[in-house]
């Protein structure tokens, strides 16, 4: 027989697990086996005898002996994972699917747009960017939350911030009286920054409704339709190209995914829902 | 290709010593359909060669229904007779799948390497066949290992692969004789069951055509067939290229790979509650789409090949080929 089973998870240990917002916490890993992954890939995540979910690490892709990830308590299997205290053991399978093709952003500006929990796969790719931070000009995060409260990894900013490469832009849908930076939806915060979009790679992760309305926004300033890159959402299963379930046009997402560039896919229907 | 001729007889007797080392599956008519049994000693002699298309589709045999994929499979060495093309020509699709070098199915391909595959022509068709009018032959073009033409007490088999020819070897045939072509007979029969099809289906378009026709229909022509359509997934499960599936977790890290179906409620349905097939006229529409231009454009297969099981399965009454016609005929 094959000698490499593609359905057998390896153990990850559950060292701790930290609250990140009332429906948002952080997984920290350790690995028991050799495992690494590229930003823009994901995990699936098995809970033993329970179910299995896919997620992007939001550690960086650097850091090979842990592993974080950011999960939002949605469905039967989120609510198990948020009901662990730590010490347990997960399966992981994986990584899967192509990642983000950071070569391509090499000598260039980059937008990074997210929202809500989709903060934390670009929290991989901002911690990854940042290992090799001279190969980039410029990389302007433009993040968005409901709340001031529903900002994860709150104690992460004021050290992106500082970085002299970053432009780090925030907005909340509702302020309160402390909140400082922009209120309102996270696409306000594009038309502050001062680019030449034409030249410019963007990368957008978030809730369907804001994919939707910052891809749009994006290509009304000019970010051209092969330099938008989307992760897409999908309902993975085996994360192999196999049982069908993430199934978008003539692509599997999980394996000619998750991320997608806007030209590829804005023919299908339904791509924001 | 190389090509025997025999008597039926002989290789019925071959087949006494065969069922000893292998698991062998031919199909048997049992109140009037025709499906795939273990055959034993006593049940040689029953096998039906000139049966109608087996109501299981061969996928059953390389990605069953529910299997464990984390325990350790055994090595069983099978032997299926009585394949036919429509069925063949699908394993090209769930090999690209399951075989896929960047993540092969050690399940699939253990059972693959250790099943050898004897397709078998079609002489009769059912009302649903349809495979000419996709390209497909009524005999095995691919995917065989060997494959049977029969006339009255003689039989003829041709040579896929060097499999084939060791297994065929190790029968030791008596009065086997190689010729250097399939004769006359088998080819006018062949040609027989090829009108039968082209008359049976001329209203059909064919593959390039349906593409085109099923790219244009908008979900108003689809509400129509989901009020008959109760989402049993029938119509997915017993065809021959349908490939989904589902991982169900078991203790001990333990998962069972599990039939799954685009036209089931929530197939597409993502943890945060989106789901793009909630409607049941876009699941149907889905499924041939899927068939007609998701696959092909992915794989560059038939994924379609017109074996017509999912129209016999309808319990909505629903015909592929109908809503096809239908859809061309709209505008
Ligand atoms: S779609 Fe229907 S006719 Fe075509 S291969 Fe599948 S079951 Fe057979
Ligand atoms: S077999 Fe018929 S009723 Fe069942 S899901 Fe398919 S189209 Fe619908
Ligand atoms: S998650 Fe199974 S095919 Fe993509």
């Amino acid at each position: 027989m094959h000698e490499k089973n593609i359905y057998k998870p390896i153990p990850f240990k559950l060292d701790k697990v930290e609250t990140e917002s009332p429906l948002i916490k952080t997984f920290f890993l350790t690995p028991e086996e050799d495992f690494h992954f590229k930003t823009g890939q994901f995990v699936e995540v098995t809970i033993d005898g329970i179910g299995e979910a896919p997620y992007t690490p939001s550690s960086s892709a650097t850091v090979t002996d842990k592993m974080e990830i950011t999960i939002m308590k949605a469905g039967y299997v989120t609510t198990k994972m948020h009901e662990l205290k730590g010490g347990e053991i997960l399966g992981i399978r994986g990584p899967y699917g192509k990642g983000y093709p950071l070569e391509k952003f090499h000598d260039k500006e980059v937008i990074i747009l997210g929202g809500g929990v989709g903060i934390a796969p670009l929290r991989c790719l901002i911690l990854t960017m940042m290992s090799e931070i001279e190969r980039y000009q410029k990389i302007n995060v433009c993040l968005g939350a409901r709340t001031p409260a529903d900002f994860i990894y709150k104690d992460w900013y004021p050290e992106l911030g500082s970085n002299p490469k970053i432009n780090l832009l925030r907005a909340v849908d509702k302020a309160d009286e402390t909140w400082q930076e922009t209120e309102g939806v996270v696409t306000l915060l594009l038309g502050k920054l001062q680019t030449d979009f034409s030249s410019t790679v963007a990368v957008v992760c978030g809730p369907p409704i804001m994919m939707k309305f910052g891809t749009l926004k994006l290509l009304e300033l000019g970010v051209k339709e092969e330099n938008i890159y989307l992760s897409m959402e999908k309902n993975m299963s085996c994360g192999l190209g196999k049982c069908g379930h993430c199934a978008l046009g003539d692509y599997f997402v999980c394996k000619d995914g998750p991320v997608f560039t806007y030209d590829e896919i804005k023919d299908y229907p339904d791509i924001w829902i | 290709m190389t090509v025997y001729s025999l008597l039926s007889k002989e290789w019925a007797k071959s087949l006494n010593s065969a069922v000893t080392e292998y698991k062998i599956y031919a199909p048997l008519v049992k109140s009037s359909s025709a499906d795939y049994e273990l055959i034993t000693a006593e049940t040689i002699a029953e096998v039906a060669y000139d049966c109608l298309l087996p109501v299981t589709p061969l996928k059953a045999f390389f990605f069953p229904i529910r299997e464990n994929v984390v325990k350790k499979q055994g090595e069983e060495k099978r032997v299926i007779i009585g394949a036919r093309n429509c069925d063949l020509v699908a394993l090209s699709l769930l090999d690209a799948v399951f075989l896929d070098e960047d993540f092969v199915d050690p399940y699939y391909k253990n059972r693959r390497d250790n099943t050898i595959i004897i397709g078998s022509d079609c002489y009769a068709i059912k009302e649903t066949c349809h495979c000419t009018t996709y390209g497909v032959e009524p005999y095995s073009e691919i995917n065989f290992d060997l494959s049977l033409s029969f006339a009255d007490e003689k039989m003829y088999i041709r040579v896929g692969t060097d499999r084939g020819r060791n297994f065929l070897d190790s029968l030791n045939i008596s009065g086997r004789q190689e010729i250097d072509k399939l004769p006359e007979d088998i080819l006018g029969k062949r040609e027989n069951t090829r009108q039968l099809l082209a008359e049976q289906n001329k209203e059909l378009p064919d593959r390039e055509e349906t593409k085109a026709i099923i790219a244009k229909t908008d979900d108003a022509f689809w509400q129509e067939y989901a009020k008959t359509c109760v989402s049993c997934g029938a119509c997915s499960v017993i065809c021959p290229t349908c490939h989904c599936f589902l991982l169900i977790d078991r203790e001990k890290f333990e998962k069972i790979k599990q039939w799954d179906a685009c036209q089931y409620p929530a197939f597409e349905r993502v943890a945060a509650g989106e789901d793009p097939l909630k409607k049941l006229s876009k699941r149907l529409k889905n499924r041939y789409e899927c068939k007609y231009i998701h696959k092909p454009g992915m794989f560059n297969v038939i994924a379609c090949t017109g074996c017509g099981r999912c129209i016999e399965a309808c319990i909505g009454k629903i015909s592929k080929n109908e809503v096809i016609i239908a859809a061309r005929n709209k505008d």
